[in-house]
């Protein structure tokens, strides 16, 4: 294989970018965009414009976006409680199956997918960060033996509140359970603990959570959280603290900000996606420019860059279904912490 | 208006304190008192007329002494805290002020309930980049704190090897107290609020056999249901290196202190302090003098010390038992601003 085709079931949160990035590569052709035929008008409407501005077809039959005759690659890109049906039915398709995160709103959902992955040819794989220059950079350290064992890692992703609207097409499919399935834990969460694992390798093995609406983005009025603080405990005694939320004004050079530290037995580090920087001085004051694009944008591209080299090359992206359940359990031990009040084993 | 201090304690810290205190105009160091003659005699020889002795209850109720700064281990802070202030002087005490809450309001009655002034000393509300955040803060830069994020990273080792008396948390308090009271004062001062919950896990660097381990991480709930994360270790590999970031979401801004992103001195035989951070031990002392003589307000205010000891020694707890622990309570709004 050495060009990939690429249709999109369901364009409303992410697609727009996931196409500019998708776009940009040689080796990718775009077949189209579809929507579910009962989906609600907004989302035909959201996909058809998505289609429109990225100047690829609009496809009348979401069938037609996982048919192993036009299309290698499926993008399932609704909101989060449509990821594991529209994966399930494009994996059943027989095409390779790329999912948007969270890959499912629960743990049963993951489940069920890697049922079904045992018997359909394609390979499914889940958006992520952890191709990340300075996790990866990071993680070859401790590869190298520099920081001995790692004994704690601490892990921040915020996004600014001031952005909610640029950020997030639509509010509401992060902020409406409906749709989300959560609060910025599943929206969230699930890069922190990724970064944690990617890291550590090891097992996470309890998490203690609390969590809040402390600003006002819209998640008291849908009873979600905009903000947590987790705990994590893994294997060998190993820690790791999560801090997520949706903030007024993230720490960041774009519209979110994510650093990582790491105490090693035998040293320390520190990473941050929007470092290192150059900064320019002019009239309209000081700017920063990210080496590399920085955390909004440089970690989605590496990982898209990855799943077309691995498909071309036939083999599986490296973040898959198995990945990606350890994530989302550490998310839905978080979400079962906080309504026990106690520290809980994840499922 | 000359201010007559006596030391208590000889150990490393009370050395420091003598230090500083021998540069604050208006400050006489009349004693240093502690269990080693030797070693007062060697620390008062840093003060020109400081006269050392073994005899801390004759110095606590000596006439000419106008406050006792007490430096001693943790166990001795509360029992001579008491003495100084039912003698009548003012105290300044090293922090962890004392290892309970009950023996922390004894100390208060002891002290401001005879008139008197009780200051910890949380040393790091004098450093530059704390009060620069607590000033944004109270500038209303970012609205109402919200979420904090404090990582405190050190290159530090308890000195004595396995016979440190920090080892023992019978005497420390654990971690969270003995270090724990720096970095949760902060986020009780930042904050402006009581901490009402919190949730702890430690982990040793040094050595697994550690009593008490270098490092921990806290998970913390305040009254007003503003979050932080801490995490605090005391094990990085170089003497000396420091790393220190905080970051504090409110609701019309953030603020954001981080000791890596600082310009500062890179030796392989020498270290020094980020100059955010220093200076803070003279400025700290001398704000005591001062808010003992009654020329300003004190700022460390004991509810805010006892809130955040209730915290650290709630955190201990946690630790201990794996679970989130209620922070004993302390009056309604007496830890804002």
């Amino acid at each position: 294989m050495t060009a990939l085709r690429v249709a999109f079931a369901s364009g409303v949160r992410h697609a727009g970018s996931y196409l500019d990035e998708l776009r940009r590569d040689p080796r990718v052709e775009i077949v189209g965009v579809a929507e579910e035929a009962d989906a609600p008008a907004w989302m035909h409407a959201d996909g058809r414009r998505a289609a429109a501005d990225a100047g690829v077809p609009w496809l009348e039959d979401i069938r037609s976006a996982s048919d192993p005759d036009r299309v290698d690659l499926t993008v399932v890109c609704s909101e989060p409680t449509r990821h594991a049906r529209l994966a399930a039915d494009a994996m059943s398709a027989g095409v390779h199956v790329l999912v948007d995160k969270p890959v499912a709103t629960t743990l049963a959902d993951v489940d069920a997918l890697l049922d079904l992955d045992r018997s359909t040819p394609g390979t499914v794989s889940v958006v992520n960060r952890t191709h990340a220059a300075a996790l990866r950079r990071t993680r070859a350290w401790i590869d190298a033996g520099h920081l001995g064992l790692p004994r704690h890692v601490d892990a921040e992703f915020l996004a600014s509140g001031a952005f909610f609207a640029r950020s997030v097409e639509r509010p509401e499919l992060v902020v409406d359970p409906a749709l989300s399935g959560g609060g910025e834990i599943l929206n969230f969460l699930g890069y922190c603990a990724d970064a944690v694992l990617h890291l550590t390798g090891l097992e996470v093995e309890s998490v203690y959570a609390m969590s809040g609406a402390l600003f006002a983005a819209g998640h008291a009025e849908h009873g979600v959280e905009d903000t947590a603080v987790v705990s994590i405990g893994l294997s060998n005694g190993v820690t790791a603290t999560l801090t997520v939320g949706r903030i007024p004004f993230a720490p960041g050079l774009g519209p979110t900000s994510s650093s990582l530290r790491v105490l090693g037995s035998h040293g320390h580090a520190t990473a941050d996606d929007d470092q290192p920087a150059v900064l320019r001085f002019g009239a309209e004051g000081l700017a920063a420019h990210p080496i590399g694009g920085g955390g909004g944008v440089a970690p989605v591209r590496a990982w898209l860059t990855h799943v077309v080299d691995r498909l071309i090359a036939g083999a599986a992206p490296d973040y898959g279904l198995a990945e990606a359940r350890a994530s989302l359990a550490v998310i839905d031990a978080a979400y079962r912490s906080i309504a026990a009040g106690d520290v809980v084993r994840p499922g | 208006m000359t201010f007559t201090v006596a030391v208590l304690g000889t150990g490393a810290f009370a050395r420091e304190h003598l230090l500083a205190l021998r540069g604050i105009p208006g400050v006489r160091v009349s004693h240093v008192a502690g269990s080693s003659l030797e070693r007062a005699t060697e620390l008062a020889a840093l003060v020109p007329g400081a006269r050392p002795t073994t005899d801390l209850a004759a110095v606590v109720s000596h006439p000419e002494v106008d406050g006792v700064d007490v430096c001693n281990a943790t166990p001795d802070h509360a029992p001579w805290t008491i003495a100084a202030g039912r003698a009548g002087k003012h105290v300044h005490v090293d922090k962890p002020a004392t290892l309970t809450v009950e023996a922390f309001d004894e100390m208060v009655a002891a002290t401001e309930g005879r008139g008197r002034t009780l200051m910890v000393g949380q040393t790091v509300r004098f450093q530059p980049a704390v009060a620069e955040l607590q000033a944004r803060v109270a500038a209303g830069a970012i609205g109402d704190p919200r979420l904090l994020h404090i990582t405190w990273y050190t290159g530090h080792v308890w000195p004595g090897g396995w016979r440190g008396w920090q080892l023992d948390t019978g005497k420390s308090g654990g971690h969270p107290v003995h270090n724990g009271t720096h970095a949760l004062d902060l986020a009780v001062w930042l904050m402006g609020a009581e901490p009402v919950e919190v949730f702890g896990r430690d982990f040793p660097t040094f050595a697994a056999e550690m009593p008490m381990p270098d490092s921990f991480q806290l998970l913390v709930r305040f009254a007003n249901g503003a979050l932080a994360t801490i995490e605090l270790c005391y094990a990085l590999t170089q003497p000396g290196r420091f790393l220190r970031r905080v970051l504090l979401a409110g609701t019309d801004g953030t603020l954001l202190h981080d000791t890596d992103a600082e310009p500062g001195l890179a030796s392989p035989r020498h270290s020094a302090p980020p100059a955010s951070l220093d200076g803070a031990l003279a400025d700290q002392l001398a704000h005591w003098v001062r808010a003992a003589q009654g020329r300003e307000p004190m700022f460390v205010t004991t509810e805010q010390a006892r809130a955040a000891l209730a915290t650290a020694v709630a955190a201990q707890r946690s630790l201990r038992t794996g679970r989130p622990i209620a922070v004993e309570s302390a009056p309604v709004g007496v830890v804002g601003r």
